[in-house]
C-alpha cells in the first residue's frame, strides 16, 4: 500500500486545473489519475500512460473454441457414426456452423475473461481508494506520493487549484 | 491586460442535480408498490399453473397436445421461433446503436439488453419442453457415458441448441459488462445486504480513468462479437426448417427472411418494453417520443423490408406453381386463412400507413398500436410458417389440420409468465436503466447558439473504446 493524496473537485475543468498543478511536482507517470461517475476523455484531466492494446486473448479464444468445435462434431462422428439420411458419417456444413458457433462462444468468453483482468476487477485490496461523492458530480483527484515532502507539496497544490477535502488515505488505487 | 477568465464546465450534466437523477432513474430497485406485488404474484401463478400442467404432460405424454401425423411440430416450435425471434431486439439493437456512437440510445439500452437476455431463457427452455420424455434431456449433452450414446451433430437441432447456448452467454455477458458502472453506483449508494450484493456484483469498479478506458474497449469488443453471432442464431433457427425437404420450408431464403423478421418482431416488443417501462417507473423525462420516434422509424424499415422478403418467397412460388409448394401456400385460403390475414394485417396494412405518421411515431399510445399488431402478427407467422408445411406435406394421403389444446395454450402461457416474471424482479434488483450511459450522454451535451437559436450539441470522442492492434 501507499500513500494517495485524494482532493474532490466539483467538475472537470477544476480537476484539470488540480491535475494541472500537480504536473509541477514530476510524479512518476500514472501516478495520477482521476475517479469519476462519467468516463472523462483522455487529456481532459489526467492522460493514461499506457496504451489500451487490443486483446489479443481475443483472438486465441477464438481458435481455441474453433479447435473444440471441430474437435466435438468429428469426436462425435466417430464415436457414434450413424447414417442419417443417406448422408457421410463426416459431413463438412454441421462441422462448419458447430465449429464457428463454439468459436464465437471462446472468443466471448475471453473478451469477459480480457476486459475484467484489464479493468483489474475481481481485485479487491484491504484498501482501494475511492469516494462516493463522484456520484453527487464531484471528480476525486488522487496522485500516489513518495514521501512527506511530496504529500504536503501535493495537497498544497489540490487546495490551490479548488480541491475540497484533500486528504492523504493509505490505499492502492 | 486582464487575466483570463477561468473556465467553467458547460455540460449538462454540471447543471443536473445527479442524486436526484438517481433516485428518478433507480425508482424500480427504490420504491417497490402493491402493482410490482400483484404483478409478480399474477405472473407467478400463470407460471405455476403452466408448470403443473407441464409436468402432467410428462407424465401423461405428448399425446395429450394437438400433434398428429404428420404434423408433429405445432404452437410450441412457433413459440420457440417467435421468442428467440424477439431476442433480436435487444442484443443486437444495442451493439449496433452503440458501435454507431447513436446519441439516443442510453435509455433504450438496458430494458432492451434484459429483453434479450429472458426472451433467450424462454425459448431455450421450449425444445426441452416440446422433448418428450423430458428427463431424458441429458442424452443431448456431449459427454462420454456408458451408453454410447453421443448427440447427432448433423441434425439442425443441434445446432440450434449449440447457437442459442452461445447466443445466450453472449447476451448475458453483455448484459452483465454493460451494467457493471450501474452495479458500482448502486454498491455505493446502498447499505446493508444491498450493499454486499452489489459489491460483489460490481467486482471491484470504481471508475477510475484506466478502468473506464478499457471499460469501453471491452464493451466495444463485445458489440462487435455479438452482432454476428445474433445474425447466425436466426439463421440456424431458419435452418431447422430449411434443411428439411418439406414443401415451403425447403427455401435459400429463409435464413435472412428469418433474421429480419426477428429484428421486426423485436423492436416491436422493444417499444411495447419501452413504454410499459416509461409508465410503470414513471420515467417520462428520460424516455421522451424521441427515443419512440426513432425507434418508430426503424419499425417502419423493417415493415417495409419483411414485406419485401415475404412478397419474393411468396411470389416465386406463385408464379411456380410447384404443386407441393402451392397446395402448402393453397391452404392460406383454407382453413390457415385466419392466421394468414391476421399476419398481412397485422405486419404490414396496419403498421406501415401508422408508423409514416410522425404523429404516430411521437405519441407513445399510438406508437403502442403498430408494436403490439406487428407481435400479433409475427406469432402469426411463426405459426404459419410451421403448421401449413407439415399438415399439407408431400403425400395428400396423410393431409391433416392440427389445432392446439388446452395443454399447450397453458404452458406456453406460463412460458409467457416466465418472461414478465424475470423481467419484473430484474427491475426490482438492477438497474433498469442505463445510469452511466444516460449521465455519459448529458456529460457529452452542451447547449449551442447558431445565429438567433440555441440547439444542442453532443460531442463524439474520437477514438472512444477503440484499441491500439
Amino acid at each position: 500500500m501507499s500513500t494517495v493524496i485524494v482532493g474532490l473537485f466539483e467538475g472537470v475543468e477544476t480537476a484539470a486545473r488540480g491535475a494541472r498543478a500537480l504536473q509541477g511536482l514530476s510524479l512518476p507517470a500514472g501516478s495520477v489519475t482521476t475517479i469519476s461517475a462519467v468516463p472523462l476523455p483522455d487529456g481532459a484531466v489526467v492522460t493514461d500512460p499506457a496504451p489500451v492494446r487490443f486483446p489479443k486473448i481475443v483472438i486465441a479464444g477464438w481458435f481455441v473454441g474453433a479447435a473444440a468445435g471441430l474437435a466435438l462434431t468429428l469426436a462425435t462422428y466417430m464415436l457414434y457414426p450413424l447414417v442419417t439420411g443417406g448422408k457421410t458419417i463426416v459431413s463438412v456444413p454441421p462441422t462448419l456452423i458447430i465449429t464457428y458457433e463454439v468459436a464465437m462462444l471462446g472468443a466471448l468468453l475471453a473478451t469477459l475473461f480480457a476486459g475484467g483482468r484489464e479493468m483489474g476487477l475481481l481485485r479487491f485490496p484491504p484498501k482501494a481508494i475511492h469516494d462516493p461523492r463522484i456520484h453527487d458530480g464531484k471528480i476525486a483527484l488522487c496522485a500516489r506520493v513518495e514521501g512527506d515532502e511530496q504529500a504536503r507539496l501535493a495537497m498544497d497544490a489540490m487546495k490551490d487549484a479548488g480541491g475540497t477535502d484533500v486528504r492523504p488515505e493509505e490505499g492502492e488505487l | 491586460m486582464s487575466a483570463e477568465a477561468p473556465r467553467v464546465d458547460d455540460h449538462h450534466l454540471a447543471h443536473t442535480d445527479e442524486a436526484a437523477m438517481f433516485e428518478r432513474l433507480s425508482r424500480s430497485n427504490l420504491v417497490t408498490t402493491w402493482k410490482w406485488y400483484l404483478g409478480v404474484a399474477v405472473s407467478g401463478a400463470v407460471l405455476l399453473w403452466g408448470l403443473i400442467v407441464f409436468l402432467y404432460m410428462a407424465m401423461v405424454g405428448m399425446g395429450v397436445t394437438g400433434y398428429n401425423r404428420p404434423v408433429f411440430w405445432g404452437l410450441y416450435e412457433a413459440s420457440l421461433v417467435f421468442w428467440i425471434g424477439l431476442s433480436h431486439s435487444g442484443t443486437l439493437i444495442s451493439a449496433i446503436l452503440r458501435l454507431t456512437h447513436a446519441t439516443w440510445r442510453a435509455p433504450v439500452l438496458r430494458g432492451a439488453e434484459a429483453m434479450t437476455a429472458f426472451t433467450l431463457m424462454v425459448g431455450g427452455l421450449i425444445p426441452i419442453i416440446h422433448l418428450g420424455r423430458n428427463w431424458r434431456v441429458y442424452y443431448a449433452l456431449p459427454y462420454p457415458s456408458s451408453r454410447e450414446l453421443w448427440p447427432n451433430m448433423r441434425s439442425p437441432l443441434m445446432w440450434d441448441a449449440m447457437a442459442i447456448t452461445t447466443y445466450l452467454i453472449g447476451s448475458l455477458t453483455f448484459l452483465y459488462v454493460g451494467m457493471i458502472p450501474d452495479l458500482a453506483l448502486l454498491r455505493d449508494k446502498s447499505a446493508g445486504w444491498r450493499r454486499k450484493f452489489y459489491s460483489a456484483l460490481s467486482l471491484g469498479f470504481r471508475g477510475t480513468h484506466a478502468q473506464w478506458r478499457r471499460y469501453h474497449v471491452t464493451s466495444t469488443l463485445f458489440a462487435i462479437l455479438i452482432i454476428p453471432v445474433a445474425v447466425s442464431v436466426h439463421s440456424i433457427v431458419s435452418w431447422d426448417f430449411a434443411m428439411a425437404k418439406v414443401p415451403g420450408w425447403h427455401s435459400t431464403i429463409f435464413a435472412p427472411y428469418f433474421v429480419v423478421g426477428a429484428i421486426f418482431s423485436g423492436i416491436a416488443g422493444v417499444v411495447i418494453v419501452m413504454a410499459i417501462l416509461r409508465k410503470a417507473f414513471r420515467l417520462e423525462s428520460v424516455l421522451t417520443p424521441l427515443h419512440f420516434d426513432n425507434l418508430g422509424k426503424l419499425l417502419c424499415t423493417m415493415t417495409l423490408l419483411w414485406g419485401y422478403f415475404y412478397f419474393t418467397e411468396f411470389l416465386t412460388v406463385w408464379y411456380n406453381r410447384n404443386p407441393e409448394e402451392w397446395e402448402v401456400f393453397s391452404s392460406y385460403a383454407g382453413p390457415y386463412l385466419p392466421l394468414f390475414l391476421t399476419m398481412i394485417v397485422c405486419n404490414f396494412i396496419i403498421p406501415f400507413p401508422m408508423l409514416c405518421l410522425k404523429r404516430v411515431r411521437r405519441s407513445v399510445s399510438l406508437i403502442l398500436v403498430p408494436a403490439c399488431s406487428i407481435v400479433t402478427g409475427m406469432y402469426a407467422e411463426r405459426l404459419l410458417i410451421v403448421i401449413p408445411s407439415l399438415a399439407r406435406r408431400n403425400d395428400p394421403f396423410i393431409w391433416a389440420n392440427y389445432f392446439p389444446t388446452w395443454v399447450e395454450f397453458s404452458v406456453m402461457a406460463g412460458a409467457a409468465a416466465m418472461f414478465v416474471l424475470l423481467y419484473m424482479l430484474f427491475a426490482k434488483f438492477f438497474p433498469i436503466m442505463a445510469i452511466s450511459d444516460i449521465k455519459e450522454r448529458l456529460f457529452h451535451t452542451t447547449d449551442r447558439t447558431i445565429g438567433g437559436t440555441t440547439v444542442e450539441s453532443i460531442a463524439q470522442v474520437e477514438g472512444e473504446g477503440e484499441a491500439h492492434a
